[in-house]
C-alpha cells in the first residue's frame, strides 16, 4: 500500500521554493486518496489469489476427467458425459447440494472419478471460505475496512459540521447538544472503546467516528479537515500534547477554520495561541474565573449560568458569598495553581493544604497533609475560614474533605471539584455551594461558542457591568418572560432575513421598543428581552426601547417562544410591520392592494 | 529470475493461444473447432484473471480489465455453445458455430491486447 503521508511530507518540503504558508498548502491536506480507499477490495483480491486459483484448477480438472471417463446408456450404448452436463453435475456435487446422478445413472468408471473430485473439490472450498473467514477477521482488513466506511461518510456529508478530536465525556455533551441543534459532526479518538460508544449513541444523524491518532494529520485530513463543509476544528482530548498537535495541524492547513482546544496547563495554553487564533479553554481557569465572579457578584453569576446552561432551565438560585475573610484550599494541583492566584487577586487570605506541595511555588500559608485529618484541620484552622475549597484530582478524597470540613464548620461556603460524572449524585447529595465538574464547563464554553456566538459575545461582557446592573437584567427578564428561559436567539435585521423592516429602518426612526409590539395587538409588550445590539463589530448591551435600528444590526433576544414567532412575523410580513409601527390596518394580498391603492 | 513474472506470462499467453486455437477454421464448421479447446481457453483466462488480482500498479489494473473481457466473451461462447448443443432443438448449426467462435474471435482480441500489455511492461521493466 502506498502511503499517502509519505508523498504529503515530499510534497510539502521536497521542493525548497514553497516553505511559505499559502492558500496552495490548503490543497496539499494530506487525504488519503480513492486509490487508498478501495485498498479493501484489492486486499480481499490479493488474499484471494491462491484460494481462487487452486478451487478453478480443481473444477477444472473434473469436469474434464467426468467428460472422458466412459458411461454406459440404460441399453448398453457407450455414453459419455458433455462439458456442459459435467460442470452442472460437479457444481451441485462441490456445494454440497447433491441433485443424485444426472443425466443418467453413473457406470462404475465415472464413481470412481466422482468420488476422487469430491474429496478434491471439498478440500478446495473448505480451503477458499476459510481464506475468507479469515480475512474478515483480519484486524488490518477491518481496519481498512473501518476506514474506508469513515471516508465513504465524511465525503457524503453535504452540510457543515465540527471536526471534533477526542469523545470523552466533554465530547459526549457536545456530540448531544449540537445533535439536538441538528448539527453534523465527526469525531477522532484513538480509543477503540469510545467509538464503539459513539456508535451506540442515540443520535438523530450518522457520526462517522474513527479510530485514529488525532497527532497525526493524515488522519485530519481523513476526518474532512480539507472538507470544505468542515467549520471548525475541536480538540478536546484529554492529553495536552495530542491538543497542541491538533491545534497546530489546524491553524497550519486550514488557517481560516476556527479551532478550540482544551488544555490543562497555561503553558500549553500559550504555545497553542502562537499558531493563529485558537480559542483554549482551560477549565480550571475559567473555574477560577467563574468563582471570582459568585464571590464579588452574586447576581452577574446568577444570569450567567442562566444564560449558559441553555433553553428551557428554570432561574438558578441567586448565592449568597461569604463574607470576606480566609479561605482554605486543599490540594495544590493544576486547579489550586489556577484558582489561589484568583482568590489573591480578590484579596483574600489562602491556607493551602497539600501532602507534596512545593513551598517555594507559593507564598503564604502551606499546611501539609492530608485535609480530611482532624488535626490537618486544626493546623489550617477551618474553623476560623469563611471558605473551602476540596480540589484533588480524587473524587473520594474530595467528598471526605467536604464532610470533614463542614463537621468543623457548619457555616463554610464549600466548593468541590467532581472529576467522573460517576459521582455526580453523590456530590448533588453534598449540596456543595459551588461544584466544578471540568468537563461540563468545557462544554458548556464550547457550546456557547460555536451555537450562538453573540451570546458567548454577551457573557463576556457581563461582568464589567457590575452587579446592580445583572441584578436588574434578571428582573426585567424575569417579569416579561417569567422563570423559564424558553428561547435564546438571534436576528439578523438583513434585507434577507428581515425584508418587511428595511423600508422602516431605512427611514432612520426605527426604534426598538416598537418592534418589540405584539403584531396583533400593539399595545401589548411582547414577552421577550434584547439583551444586546451588535453593529459593526460593536455591541450595545439591553438597549432602551428608543434605541435607533440600522441595516444589518445583530439583535439578540431572549423570551418566550410565542414571542419568538411574533418577532418573525414582524419581520417579514409588512402589513403586521405596518400595523405595530402605525397601528393602520393595511391589505395583505397583491389584489386588495392595488384596490386601496396601497401598492 | 522472478517465478511469479514467469508464471504470470505463462497462462497470460497461454490463454491467448489456446483461445487462437479454438478460434482458427472455417467460422461455421463445428469440426473445425473443439470444445475442449474452448474449455481449456475459458478455465486458463480465469486463471490468469485471478492471477493479476491485487496488482495496484496502472498497468496492471489495465491488465485486469483485459483479462476480464476477455473472461466474458469466452463465458458468452460458452453459453452459447451450451444452448446450441443441449437446449435448442436445431443442435448445433453452422449459425450458432459461427456466433460461438466470432465471441470466442473478440476475446482473443482482448487476450492478444493483453500479451501486448505483457510485452511492453516486459520492455520497460528494467527502465523503471
Amino acid at each position: 500500500m502506498s502511503n499517502p503521508l509519505l508523498a504529503f511530507w515530499f510534497r510539502l518540503f521536497g521542493r525548497d521554493d514553497d516553505h511559505r504558508l499559502s492558500p496552495g498548502l490548503r490543497r496539499r491536506i494530506p487525504v488519503a486518496s480513492a486509490s487508498q480507499a478501495s485498498a479493501t477490495i484489492f486486499l480481499i483480491l490479493r488474499r484471494m489469489r491462491a484460494p481462487l486459483i487452486v478451487l478453478i484448477t480443481i473444477f477444472a480438472i473434473s469436469v474434464l476427467g467426468l467428460t472422458l471417463v466412459p458411461g454406459r446408456t440404460e441399453d448398453g450404448q457407450l455414453w459419455r458425459m458433455s462439458i456442459f452436463d459435467a460442470f452442472y453435475f460437479m457444481s451441485y456435487t462441490a456445494s454440497t447440494i447433491g441433485f443424485g446422478e444426472l443425466p443418467q445413472t453413473f457406470s462404475d468408471a465415472q464413481r470412481l472419478w466422482v468420488t476422487v473430485s469430491i474429496y478434491l473439490t471439498v478440500i478446495g472450498w473448505a480451503y477458499a471460505i476459510g481464506s475468507l473467514l479469515a480475512l474478515v477477521q483480519d484486524r488490518a482488513f477491518r481496519q481498512a475496512l473501518a476506514l474506508q466506511h469513515f471516508m465513504r461518510m465524511v465525503a457524503r456529508l453535504r452540510e457543515p459540521f465540527f471536526l471534533i478530536a477526542g469523545y470523552g465525556r466533554t465530547g459526549e455533551l457536545l456530540g448531544e447538544a449540537f445533535d439536538a441543534l441538528g448539527k453534523r459532526f465527526v469525531v477522532l479518538d484513538d480509543d477503540e472503546d469510545r467509538i464503539e460508544a459513539l456508535e451506540l449513541a442515540a443520535y438523530h444523524a450518522d457520526v462517522p467516528g474513527l479510530v485514529a491518532d488525532a497527532r497525526d494529520p493524515g488522519h485530519l485530513g481523513v476526518a474532512g479537515l480539507a472538507n470544505p463543509h468542515c467549520e471548525a476544528v475541536l480538540a478536546l482530548t484529554d492529553d495536552d500534547e495530542v491538543n497542541l498537535a491538533v491545534a497546530m495541524a489546524a491553524a497550519l492547513l486550514r488557517p481560516d477554520l476556527p479551532v478550540i482546544a482544551r488544555t490543562m496547563s497555561p503553558a500549553i495554553g500559550e504555545r497553542m495561541a502562537a499558531f493563529g487564533t485558537p480559542t483554549v479553554v482551560n477549565p480550571f481557569d475559567r473555574f477560577g474565573d467563574h468563582l471570582r465572579i459568585a464571590l464579588r457578584a452574586p447576581a452577574s453569576y446568577q444570569l450567567i449560568t442562566w444564560m449558559e446552561s441553555g433553553p428551557g432551565t428554570e432561574l438558578p438560585a441567586r448565592g449568597s458569598p461569604p463574607e470576606r475573610g480566609r479561605w482554605v484550599v486543599c490540594g495544590y494541583g493544576r486547579l489550586g495553581r489556577e484558582l489561589i492566584p484568583d482568590l489573591r487577586a480578590e484579596g483574600i487570605d489562602v491556607t493551602v493544604v497539600d501532602p507534596v506541595a512545593d513551598t517555594a511555588a507559593h507564598e503564604g500559608g502551606i499546611v501539609r497533609g492530608h485535609g480530611y485529618e482532624p488535626a490537618v484541620l486544626q493546623q489550617a484552622n477551618v474553623a476560623g475560614a469563611v471558605g473551602f475549597v476540596a480540589g484533588t484530582d480524587n473524587d473520594t478524597t474530595n467528598l471526605s474533605l467536604v464532610t470533614a470540613a463542614r463537621r468543623v464548620n457548619p457555616g463554610l461556603f464549600v466548593a468541590a471539584r467532581q472529576n467522573s460524572p460517576s459521582s455526580a449524585p453523590l456530590f448533588a447529595a453534598m449540596n456543595v455551594d459551588s461544584l466544578l465538574v471540568p468537563t461540563e464547563v468545557l462544554a458548556h464554553e464550547v457550546f456557547t461558542q460555536l451555537s450562538t456566538p453573540l451570546l458567548w459575545r454577551f457573557l463576556q461582557e457581563v461582568p464589567a457591568r457590575g452587579d446592580r446592573w445583572a441584578a436588574r437584567l434578571v428582573d426585567c427578564i424575569t417579569q416579561r418572560c417569567g422563570r423559564r428561559l424558553d428561547a435564546l436567539w438571534k436576528v439578523r435585521l438583513s434585507r434577507a432575513d428581515a425584508p418587511a423592516l428595511i423600508p422602516w429602518i431605512d427611514t432612520g426612526e426605527a426604534r426598538l421598543g416598537v418592534l418589540l409590539r405584539d403584531p396583533d395587538d400593539r399595545d401589548v409588550q411582547l414577552p421577550v428581552v434584547v439583551l444586546m445590539v451588535m453593529r459593526d463589530g460593536e455591541c450595545v448591551l439591553t438597549p432602551d426601547d428608543d434605541f435607533v435600528l440600522a441595516p444589518d444590526d445583530e439583535l439578540l433576544l431572549c423570551g418566550r417562544l410565542a414571542a419568538r414567532r411574533a418577532v418573525d412575523t414582524t419581520m417579514v410580513v409588512k402589513a403586521a410591520r405596518e400595523y405595530v409601527v402605525s397601528g393602520r390596518h393595511v391589505p395583505v394580498s397583491w389584489i386588495w392592494r392595488r384596490f386601496s391603492g396601497v401598492a | 529470475m522472478n517465478l511469479e513474472k514467469v508464471v504470470f506470462g505463462f497462462f497470460v499467453l497461454l490463454a491467448a493461444t489456446l483461445n487462437f486455437g479454438f478460434f482458427i477454421g472455417d467460422i461455421a464448421d463445428p469440426a473445425l473447432h473443439n470444445v475442449y479447446e474452448l474449455f481449456a481457453a475459458v478455465v486458463v483466462s480465469l486463471i490468469a484473471t485471478v492471477l493479476k488480482f491485487g496488482d495496484r500498479t496502472q498497468i496492471g489494473a489495465v491488465h485486469l480489465a483485459t483479462s476480464l473481457v476477455a473472461d466474458l466473451q469466452l463465458i458468452a461462447a460458452t453459453i452459447v455453445w451450451t444452448y446450441a448443443a443441449h437446449i435448442s432443438t436445431d443442435g448445433l448449426t453452422a449459425a450458432a458455430m459461427a456466433s460461438v467462435v466470432s465471441l470466442s474471435g473478440g476475446a482473443l482480441f482482448a487476450n492478444v491486447v493483453s500479451v501486448v500489455l505483457l510485452v511492453i511492461e516486459t520492455v520497460s521493466f528494467h527502465r523503471r
